[in-house]
């Protein structure tokens, strides 16, 4: 007798019997598959970050030099004990709080305003939005050189629109108190469009009606300001202050091209003081262990932005 | 960018346990050349004598040897330093031609970055066609007592380019003929600036890069009868801030800097230049070597030609006071120990061409600063520029700085501080006690454990 024949057929199990299509190699399976598209990506994040990471902790705790050679001694927390009690890294600390504190408070609340405003318009929303987005696109190296001739005391753009206001000449790159604000101003220009952007797509989700049911009940324009737009864009945009202080923490750029730390090393930042260190002497396990501590300062600074920001969520 | 360089050079680079470096020996005879095309490069920044160089390379050396190809590769100057040393750092460069300041030749040495050429020399140049203090300058290590050179020493390198300071006046502001002292230069400065509104005084290097402001205040400190530092006992807290010292401080702050222009408290090579080629300035400093531009119609407000140009600027040496000392510049050329053998060969042959009678003058009509004496002394030299005559003269009277291997922290000690007191950020006496505290220290700190270069 023979088997019985189905009446109809089973999809899965047709499919199962198909042989598996020619040229597919039997061992790739998805899971494979997904490793050998990721594993390119994930050795250059080994090798090019988490490496090098790694490496620069164990030089931090050595006399390692670059340039010197020879063995790494082992010198325990010596290099972090001397960074943290060092009176030219805390001058170098407070002179970048400083910059950080003025540039990303200044940017922050520019960027909001000009978003603000942006939002209430209903035409060339888009065109304004481009062109004030113009300054981030360019390269700090290329700003850092534009306004350098802008401020110069004696040729300088800027000098020049004083003289014929009546207004006297300013050394903004060689004074020790316009300088820093030189360089704070500099950031701000092209730093603020970004705050800007990200406001701005806060202010745009903000829900209509939650106007319209103000509208209706009257409310004042400050008051709608205060109780609804507010609330509602401040966790956006104080993840762009988040990422506008860490970025304003490591300044470099800047500083190098237009005050070079000067005058002496009023505007010399955590960063800038890295760089001497680790190029100029080529004390490469100190330059390390200021390097791990700037990035400490920045994850347990975050961290705790980070919190705050959950609670404002939950709340 | 300090993690990779770190991981680079850290990888690559340990293993001899601590034991100091020593540059490798170059061959005492040129070894066999290739007949392979060949780019020979080069490492400098970026200023006219680096073009000419390139230039004149390519034009003349290229006679000898057709298969080779002159680069000079070239960086900012605030970068110079560090595109070199990183590079050496990471036991393998770029360049078969480090052109090395003279303070350079320390940390180079001591760290085995470029080929030792005293049996080179000794087989291969005439020393003494060379004034002994620019043979040793641009190639000892050890570094020789000011305007002696130590037989017994080794050498390094082999000139390149002389430089030194040149005082620019204008001969239709203040008269042909230049002040002889710097007291008398500084007065002459003041009676200039006053008679002539929108025309400053002085001009000259006050930035805090490369080793701009540190070389403004060793010339003065070195006029005023001051020294940097005791070679022999490595001491420099005492020695700089004495005394003289504390004058020449005095006067460069309080006497030079108020005859500056505003806001000059940045200015450096091209600035000193674009304030004389615009006629704001009455008595300027600048290298010899990056003055040629100044008598170029195009860049200058002075003349439409060059020889009104020359009518209103005149160069001189710098005026003596206490001493007559005046700054040493220039650069010499070394192997790079990294190089492959086949570019060392053709360097060393480079070096050995470069350094004949013949074309030492050839450079000289080409628009650079030879080191032969012979050819300081031709024709070709002193009719190739006004300011050439003011090098030659210039020579017995040089002094250098420390050329050691923490030379790098020791200038940019110096020139912060300087430029702090220049700017007003720190007060004369301050700036100068503190250059004599932080310098003293960094030459004190080789056996500190942890710490290291803060």
């Amino acid at each position: 007798m023979s088997a019985p024949v189905p009446l109809t057929t089973d999809p899965g199990r047709v499919a199962s019997a198909t042989p598996p299509a020619p040229g597919r190699s039997r061992r790739l399976s998805d899971r494979g598959l997904a490793v050998a598209f990721t594993s390119p990506a994930l050795l250059l994040l080994l090798a090019m970050s988490v490496f090098p990471l790694l490496w620069a902790l164990y030089l931090s705790f050595t006399d390692y030099s670059a340039t010197r050679g020879g063995a790494a001694h082992f010198v325990g927390f010596g290099n972090y004990t001397a960074i943290l009690t060092s009176a030219q890294v805390h001058q170098r600390a407070l002179t970048t709080l400083i910059y950080v504190v003025g540039a990303v408070t200044l940017q922050t609340v520019l960027g909001f305003a000009i978003a603000y405003l942006i939002s209430r318009r209903t035409h060339g929303r888009g065109l304004l939005t481009t062109l004030f987005l113009v300054p981030m696109m360019l390269s700090p190296v290329v700003v850092g050189l534009f306004w350098r001739f802008m401020l110069d005391a004696q040729f300088g753009v800027i000098n020049s629109m004083l003289g014929s206001l009546g207004l006297g000449q300013v050394e903004w790159l060689t004074r020790q108190r316009t300088a820093l604000v030189s360089l704070i101003v500099v950031d701000t220009w092209q730093w603020t469009p970004f705050i800007m952007l990200i406001a701005l797509a806060g202010l745009t989700a903000v829900p209509k009606y939650l106007y319209e049911a103000a509208s209706i009940d009257r409310a004042s324009e400050w008051f709608r300001f205060r109780t609804i737009t507010l609330p509602l864009v401040w966790p956006l945009l104080l993840i762009a202050v988040l990422f506008r202080a860490i970025e304003a923490f490591r300044l470099f750029d800047l500083v190098y091209i237009l005050t070079s730390g000067g005058p002496g090393v009023s505007t010399e930042t955590l960063s800038f003081h890295v760089y001497k260190v680790a190029f100029l002497g080529f004390n490469t396990g100190t330059a390390s262990a200021y390097g791990i501590l700037m990035v400490l300062v920045v994850i347990v600074l975050t961290q705790l932005y980070l919190r705050y920001l959950n609670k404002l969520k939950e709340g | 960018m300090l993690l990779v360089a770190t991981t680079l050079t850290a990888c690559g680079g340990g293993g001899d346990d601590g034991t100091k470096a020593s540059a490798p020996k170059a061959p005492a005879t040129i070894p066999e050349l290739t007949k392979d095309p060949l780019t020979l490069s080069f490492i400098w920044f970026d200023w006219p004598p680096a073009h000419a160089l390139e230039d004149f390379a390519n034009a003349e050396y290229k006679k000898e040897r057709p298969n080779a190809t002159i680069k000079v590769n070239t960086v900012p100057n605030a970068n110079w330093h560090d595109a070199m040393f990183t590079q050496f750092a990471a036991r393998k460069t770029d360049f078969d031609i480090a052109i090395l300041d003279s303070q350079h030749i320390g940390e180079a040495v001591t760290n085995g970055n470029i080929l030792d050429l005293t049996d080179f020399v000794k087989n291969n140049i005439d020393v003494n066609a060379y004034n002994p203090y620019l043979l040793a300058a641009y190639g000892q290590f050890p570094q020789a007592e000011t305007g002696k050179r130590d037989e017994n020493a080794s050498l390094y390198g082999l000139p390149l380019l002389g430089d030194t300071w040149t005082m620019i006046y204008r001969k239709d502001l203040i008269g042909d003929k230049p002040p002889q002292t710097w007291d008398e230069m500084i007065s002459v400065a003041e009676k200039c600036q006053a008679d002539h509104p929108g025309v400053s005084g002085l001009a000259f290097h006050q930035a805090n890069g490369s080793d701009a402001a540190a070389v403004t205040y060793n010339t003065v400190n070195g006029v005023y009868g001051g020294n940097l530092w005791d070679a022999k006992t490595r001491k420099i807290e005492g020695v700089l801030n004495d005394a003289a010292g504390q004058e020449a401080m005095d006067v460069l702050v309080n006497k030079m800097k108020p005859l500056t222009a505003k806001g000059s408290g940045n200015w450096f090579i091209d600035e000193v230049n674009a304030a004389v080629a615009q006629g704001k300035a009455c008595i300027a400093f600048n290298w010899i070597a990056a003055s040629g531009g100044l008598l170029d119609p195009k860049e200058s407000t002075l003349g439409t030609t060059r020889e009104q140009i020359l009518d209103k600027l005149g160069f001189a040496t710098l005026p003596s006071q206490k001493t007559n000392l005046v700054p040493l510049g220039g650069m010499g050329m070394h192997v790079s120990a990294y190089s492959p053998t086949a570019n060392q060969a053709e360097a060393l042959n480079f070096m050995k061409w470069f350094e004949r009678a013949d074309i030492q003058k050839k450079w000289a009509a080409a628009g650079g600063v030879p080191s032969r004496t012979d050819a300081l002394e031709s024709p070709e030299f002193l009719n190739a520029g006004p300011f050439n005559q003011v090098y030659t003269d210039s020579v017995p009277r040089m002094r250098d700085m420390w050329n050691v291997p923490e030379y790098a922290r020791l200038v940019d000690i110096e020139n912060t501080n300087v430029n702090a007191a220049l700017n007003g950020a720190k007060k004369p006496k301050d700036a100068l006690d503190d250059i004599a505290k932080e310098q003293q220290a960094v030459l004190d700190s080789s056996s500190r454990k942890g710490g290291g270069g803060l």
